[in-house]
């Protein structure tokens, strides 16, 4: 009997105890307001640092509220929302890129036209966010797709630089050449975390061959991979290959490595990249940054013969963020938003991260460390006409997988002929 | 008198006390106990389960909806998808062969520890402490292995003087699911080795002392007498090996993500894409994959079970 009422005792006891702990956390949460923040790109600390600062400025101008950022890397974070979204969990604001359309589609994100001070974000930026009228996201960083160089190695080479900084096609593929006889590596890249960086050789000679037009129609599914420019990118990029271009690590070399063996071990030539290469480059050299008087210089990728926009160049939007439409507190998130897109943080986001950005920052003069890097970087934008959006930002799908298997690693690794990649590409991504 | 028996002593004189008994206790003293746990079970594993069945019949569209495609996931799979088929086929590889190097290899390591060999006790450290590991470690490990340029693999074929061999291991469709292959082997071998040897002490020391009094050679003692004394503990390995397989994931992850052009591509691997890379929310088409291979590893043990149950029992 004693052991009986004992147990329900405990039972009981259990069963209060729980409801207790649960309505204090329930009344807990109710008091304080916390501000649920996911992002990617914990390993780069000047991005770390401009977020965690917008966050304590909100905290600071609302009292009482908390601003919690949790620092994923990229693959966790999206695998971590798709799986939060549907059951209508996860964070009040979020990391996304312009390519996760399907978070628009489902409904995952709310519409920012009537929530964010746009005054504040370059039209331009905004535009690659705006889908049947409606903006999804705040645009935070942009970027374009640079081709840096080691102006040693190329002086060792005995090249010198056009003065439009653009060799031809025939003038690159020679200094491939040279760069392998002389031991070095041309082209650091590498695509073992990726699904993109082994195609910028290729997409960027499709871009200025084919004009920005026909480049969107190919990546699109609405011209044949099989179209005899496109066939005659594929030969050039091909005869690089052979030639060594690209390390024979390729496959397994991640893209922070990529940095690393540009700059440092083993070094090479040049680096196809974004111009976000900063994030990685620009930290002290014991954290696996760029050595101090290493002697970077910017290129444009190679003119094309007959090309149909020599000019071109790709610019786009990375890192942007967005409000869960299962929030409770999209007002607040949309505080937040623009506490990171002030004027001010848009200096500070230029000076700090020395990246471009879609927040409107007037900064004229550049002072620091870097400085000459940057302008450089704006030299290198003169008379240039910018295709906004990269092809992952328009293949989905089968497209998408074929890109990251066939562009981006399986031809530009010299596993695929010209007329298989074609093939392969076209059954994947042409409609026609 | 020891605890338990004083405890049932007075469990028998006392009536409150018997009812702690489980097999005594009423419905609803079993149910509070037991819901914790059945919750548990209920939500993170039944439901689930039930869940990806459910998908697998639908398609899930944007804002909730729910339309039912009846087999249409399963036909575009079976039919259209080339890159299911490719994975099916690496699956098969990897796990064919994986479950036979894994009991075989795992069968010799052990006889060679329970033969005294010259530093047994060091190799038997040495082989198991892969198993401690995760995969993600190991597939970091391996990944630097057999890097081209810096890794061991490589400078090891140099060393002696075999350059010629050197290649990139990871970044060749020929050579990447067999170095994927060789880096499992390593993790796994260990553990089989251990529950090998556990079985290999168990023997009854009278048969294997008889064997040697009739003059039986090491070969024929280890085909006649210790595999078929084994049988239970080599068709158990073989079964938890083969699900093992078939359901790879972490490493191939962790060492080319499927990659380069799909050679490395597991069914696990495919799903994940689907699910999570493809531009998608629909969980309907991963979860037919997920569905129809669930099936197939169900129909494959249990022919192999029944093909390799023990008929009449073995005495010693």
């Amino acid at each position: 009997m004693h052991a009986r009422f004992a147990i329900r005792f405990l039972a009981a006891a259990s069963v209060v105890t729980f409801a207790v702990l649960f309505g204090a956390a329930t009344n807990a949460s109710a008091q304080d307001v916390t501000l649920e923040v996911w992002s990617h790109e914990a390993d780069e600390p000047a991005k770390v640092a401009f977020r965690e600062l917008a966050a304590r400025n909100l905290e600071k101008s609302h009292p009482g509220i908390k601003v919690k950022i949790t620092w994923y890397e990229k693959n966790p974070l999206f695998a971590a929302l798709k799986t939060a979204l549907p059951a209508g969990k996860g964070p009040d604001v979020f990391y996304l890129e312009p390519d996760q359309v399907e978070y628009i589609s489902a409904g995952y994100i709310i519409p920012l036209d009537d929530l964010v001070n746009w005054n504040n974000i370059e039209p331009w930026a905004r535009k690659i966010w705006t889908h049947n009228g409606k903006t999804y996201a705040i645009p935070q960083e942009a970027y374009t797709v640079e081709l840096y160089y080691n102006k040693d190695a190329l002086k060792k080479l005995g090249v010198d630089l056009p003065a439009n900084a653009q060799f031809t096609q025939a003038q690159f593929l020679d200094l491939v050449k040279k760069a392998r006889a002389a031991g070095m590596t041309p082209v650091a890249q590498g695509v073992g975390d990726r699904p993109y960086p082994g195609a910028y050789i290729t997409v960027e000679a499709l871009l200025r061959k084919l004009g920005p037009d026909d480049y969107q129609k190919l990546f699109t599914g609405k011209l044949s991979f099989a179209d005899p420019r496109v066939v005659e990118v594929l030969k050039w990029v091909k005869e690089l290959v052979d030639a060594g271009a690209y390390p024979k690590n390729f496959m397994t070399v991640k893209l922070g490595e990529s940095h690393y063996y540009f700059y440092s071990k083993p070094g090479a030539l040049t680096l196809p990249m974004g111009s976000f290469y900063t994030g990685r480059a620009f930290v002290p050299e014991e954290k696996g940054g760029q050595p101090q008087n290493f002697p970077l210089g910017i290129m444009q990728f190679p003119a094309m013969d007959r090309g149909a926009c020599n000019e071109c160049k790709t610019s786009t939007i990375g890192a942007s963020f967005a409000i869960n439409a299962a929030s409770k507190q999209k007002q607040l998130a949309a505080e937040f938003l623009n506490a990171m897109s002030t004027p001010a943080m848009g200096k500070m986001w230029i000076e700090t991260v020395y990246l471009q950005t879609g927040i409107k920052a007037d900064v004229k003069n550049f002072t620091g460390p870097h400085a000459a890097y940057f302008t450089e970087l704006m030299d290198r934008q003169k008379g240039e006409k910018y295709f906004i959006g990269q092809p992952r930002d328009m293949v989905t799908g089968e497209c998408k997988e074929a890109f990251a298997q066939v562009l981006n690693s399986g031809f530009p690794g010299g596993l695929l002929s010209v007329d298989q990649a074609v093939q392969m590409m076209n059954k994947a991504c042409y409609k026609g | 008198m020891s605890i338990s028996d004083w405890l049932s002593g007075l469990a028998g004189r006392n009536p409150a006390l018997a009812e702690i008994d489980a097999r005594r206790a009423s419905l609803g003293i079993l149910v509070v106990f037991l819901a914790p746990a059945l919750l548990v079970y209920a939500g993170f594993t039944i439901y689930p389960v039930l869940r990806t069945f459910y998908n697998a019949f639908h398609a899930i569209k944007p804002h909730g909806v729910v339309e039912f495609v009846g087999l249409s996931n399963f036909t575009a799979l079976l039919l259209t998808d080339s890159i299911f088929w490719k994975a099916v086929t690496n699956t098969a590889i990897f796990t064919i062969v994986a479950t036979i190097v894994d009991v075989v290899g795992g069968l010799l390591l052990a006889l060679s520890l329970f033969a005294r060999a010259p530093l047994a006790p060091l190799l038997r450290v040495v082989w198991f402490t892969p198993v401690l590991m995760s995969y993600v470690v190991v597939g970091i490990i391996w990944v630097w292995i057999y890097d081209y340029d810096w890794g061991l693999a490589n400078a090891v074929l140099h060393w002696l003087g075999l350059g010629a061999f050197e290649q990139s291991w990871l970044g060749h469709p020929s050579t990447a699911l067999w170095s994927v292959l060789v880096a499992h082997e390593w993790k796994w071998l260990g553990f089989n080795m251990i529950v090998f040897l556990a079985a290999l002490h168990a023997l009854p020391a009278e048969v294997l002392g008889a064997a040697e009094l009739d003059h039986c050679g090491w070969f024929a003692k280890l085909v006649y007498i210790i595999v078929p004394m084994l049988r239970t503990t080599i068709v158990n390995l073989l079964v938890l090996s083969f699900i093992g397989k078939m359901m790879v994931f972490d490493l191939i992850w962790v060492m080319t993500s499927g990659g380069p052009l799909w050679s490395t591509e597991t069914v696990s691997t495919y799903v994940y894409k689907r699910a999570f890379e493809w531009n998608t929310f629909d969980l309907g088409y991963p979860s037919a994959i997920a569905v129809l291979w669930f099936i197939i590893i169900l129909v494959f043990i249990a022919i192999m079970t029944r093909l390799l149950r023990q008929r009449d029992r073995l005495e010693f």
